[in-house]
């Protein structure tokens, strides 16, 4: 038997603020998918929650990139991303992806004023001052309220949603795809990660939707209560992308183990060392419980449909720290599998987290305050109403 | 008055130029393909570019006394904790057909880094003599690179807040010196030179020679050879952990990322 007597143990990049840094890209590219729904496919069903959808993924977006800098070694020097090293535009991801990161909200944010238009305008009437010219701002000097004007919004809203859902799946693509390219490490290196990264995405975000939703429409619009078929929809849309995902992890697992060369044996190694937290939680009771939720009758029931909703959202958030962390914990020159333990203050560390989630709530409420989504949603509620009778 | 006109739309044009080559020429300084220094073709940024450098281990020479650990640190001021080069001690076979076996490990100086084209910033790059380096005046500290290397080369130095590693010594090779580890290697088991002089000792002995390298599959190109490295060797790197490690764990000295202990595999 070969025994190794001593090594040093390795520096590891990356910790607890990159899982949190794509789980909440993911979430957002979803919620940008969902209320394209609506805003470009015309799916009438969406239309109530397509534009909290749009703001949610928003805010997402605008709290994520702060994890990034976070986890820089060097945040004083975020510059010199833009002055210096332009020759690798093609070979780093990173290099792109950040275009890409700063490109989606400003789109998304163009794309949600033109769509809240007619109801700044509104709400302009009956303000004055400081709040009359901020909203006269976001209208971008547009004031018109007829018909061809609404249908100008239609039509702007519907362009830039177009441009959104490419920019919106590349803008979540690209985090696979800064995994997928890193050949050094077994667990990461699969032209399927950017693909597996969306569909975890589309998992997370709608369980996201079925959390913030009912809170939202039970507590600040003036429906009062929380409408059981929008719930009913995001459940199925939810079990869809399950089954989604699970199909591409299938095809993951079994093209990095079975079917692999030489990596096989760490990542055979990898999962047997966390094999009932992945197993048990991560996909039992994080995707195959939402899952039967979602298909069957169980769905009509809000708390377990609430609850499965919670499930999926942490779950996700688990498949991004074992597809990280994980991945770094994998032995590359020096023997032996590491363990992560996060500091609980300092950058990258626990409180990291737990502020990123408090300004996330923050700008949350912050552009619900602003955009009058509400009276956006009961209306739309409305319309689907009259239009049944 | 068409006097008054063509002069107003001289100043005007003549503003507008200035204007135009001011900012084309921030630009040009502000935005770079590579990085301020190697733009300025500074010696220690661009090296010579007639020469090859590489390294040889001669494994059948190491005897693992880690000089050459404790030279790099001393030179390079490598803070505590932390290693450009060490050297990985094992034990091969079973009573009483046991050997110790050593690996001296640095970064390889690929011909193709993976650690340099996914780099952001630029900080870090091949110089024209082979070395790969980092300039830890622009490195941003995204630890891409430590992720792309395949050897895990590359640490964040605790004291710049940077990507570091092994950089061959460049400080003292462009004076003409060997790297620190070389001179003080006891055994003469690392060797390095130029390997487009043909009368360098590392050209010999790579033509004389059957040498080796780590990972080849990960089609990086390392630049540091090995002559008698055991496959033997090479499977542990990827398998069980070091007693080091167990020790550690039972002292109970705790990291941000230390080992975890598992059973054999």
């Amino acid at each position: 038997m070969n025994t190794l007597i001593s090594s040093i143990t390795p520096n590891i990049p990356w910790g607890i603020d990159v899982p949190n840094y794509f789980w909440f890209t993911g979430s957002s590219a979803a919620a940008f998918i969902i209320s394209s729904f609506a805003h470009v496919f015309g799916m009438e069903r969406y239309k109530p929650i397509a534009g909290f959808s749009l703001l949610m993924a928003f805010v997402l977006l605008v709290a994520a990139p702060l994890n990034l800098i976070d986890d820089l070694k060097q945040p004083g020097r975020v510059l010199n991303f833009f002055m210096y090293g332009w020759e690798n535009f093609g070979t780093s991801p990173m290099k792109w992806g950040v275009i890409l990161l700063m490109a989606y909200p400003v789109l998304i944010f163009f794309e949600a004023i033109y769509i809240y238009r007619p109801y700044f305008v509104k709400k302009m009437a009956t303000l004055s001052g400081v709040s009359h010219t901020f909203y006269g701002l976001l209208t971008l000097g547009r004031m018109g309220m007829s018909q061809e004007d609404f249908d100008k919004d239609h039509r702007v809203g519907k362009l830039l949603g177009i441009i959104g859902i490419p920019l919106a799946l590349c803008v979540h693509g690209y985090t696979g795809y800064i995994l997928g390219v890193v050949h050094a490490n077994a667990l990461w290196h699969t032209p399927l990660m950017p693909i597996l990264f969306l569909a975890s995405a589309m998992v997370s975000g709608t369980g996201f939707l079925i959390v913030i939703i009912p809170i939202f429409q039970k507590f600040f619009t003036s429906m009062g209560s929380v409408n059981h078929d929008t719930m009913v929809d995001l459940a199925k849309l939810l079990a869809l992308f399950i089954v989604i995902d699970l199909v591409i992890r299938f095809l993951w697992l079994t093209f990095a183990m079975p079917f692999n060369g030489e990596e096989k044996y760490l990542v055979y190694a990898f999962f047997e060392l966390n094999f009932h937290e992945v197993l048990y939680v991560e996909y039992l009771l994080c995707l195959i419980i939402p899952m039967i939720v979602g298909f069957s009758a169980l769905r009509n029931n809000f708390i377990v449909l609430y609850c499965a909703g919670i499930l999926s959202v942490v779950g996700v958030w688990l498949f991004r720290w074992n597809t990280v962390i994980g991945g770094q914990s994998i032995p590359k020159s020096a023997p032996g599998f590491l363990h992560y333990s996060p500091d609980i203050f300092s950058q990258s560390s626990i409180v990291s987290i737990f502020s990123n989630w408090g300004i996330l709530i923050a700008l949350v409420c912050f552009i619900l305050v602003i955009f009058p989504w509400d009276e956006e949603m009961v209306e739309s509620y409305s319309k689907r109403v009259n239009h049944g009778k | 008055m068409s006097e008054k006109n063509s002069r107003r739309s001289f100043l005007r044009q003549g503003f507008g130029i200035a204007a135009l080559s001011g900012l084309a020429a921030t630009s040009a300084s502000a935005l770079s393909l590579q990085n301020p220094g190697r733009d300025a073709g500074e010696m220690r940024y661009v090296g010579d570019k007639n020469k090859h450098l590489v390294m040889v281990m001669d494994l059948r020479k190491c005897i693992g006394c880690q000089a050459c650990t404790a030279a790099c640190k001393v030179e390079n001021k490598v803070p505590t904790s932390q290693y450009r080069t060490f050297v990985l001690e094992t034990e091969i076979g079973e009573f009483p057909d046991v050997r110790k076996g050593f690996l001296p490990q640095l970064c390889n100086h690929c011909d193709n880094p993976s650690c340099v084209s996914v780099c952001p910033t630029g900080a870090t790059f091949k110089r024209k003599d082979g070395v790969v380096v980092v300039d830890n005046t622009i490195c941003w500290g995204c630890g891409y690179c430590l992720s792309a290397c395949p050897y895990d080369k590359r640490y964040f130095n605790t004291k710049t807040k940077t990507a570091d590693k092994c950089n061959f010594c460049v400080q003292r090779v462009d004076q003409g010196l060997l790297p620190a580890c070389v001179e003080t290697c006891v055994g003469g088991a690392r060797v390095f030179g130029d390997m487009n002089d043909k009368t360098s000792e590392v050209y010999h002995l790579l033509h004389t020679f059957s040498t080796t390298v780590l990972k080849p599959e990960q089609g990086n190109k390392p630049q540091v050879f090995y002559i008698g490295l055991d496959n033997k060797i090479n499977e542990l790197l990827n398998s069980t952990q070091s007693l080091d490690d167990m020790v550690k764990k039972h002292d109970g000295i705790h990291a941000e990322w230390s080992k975890t202990l598992i059973k054999e595999m």
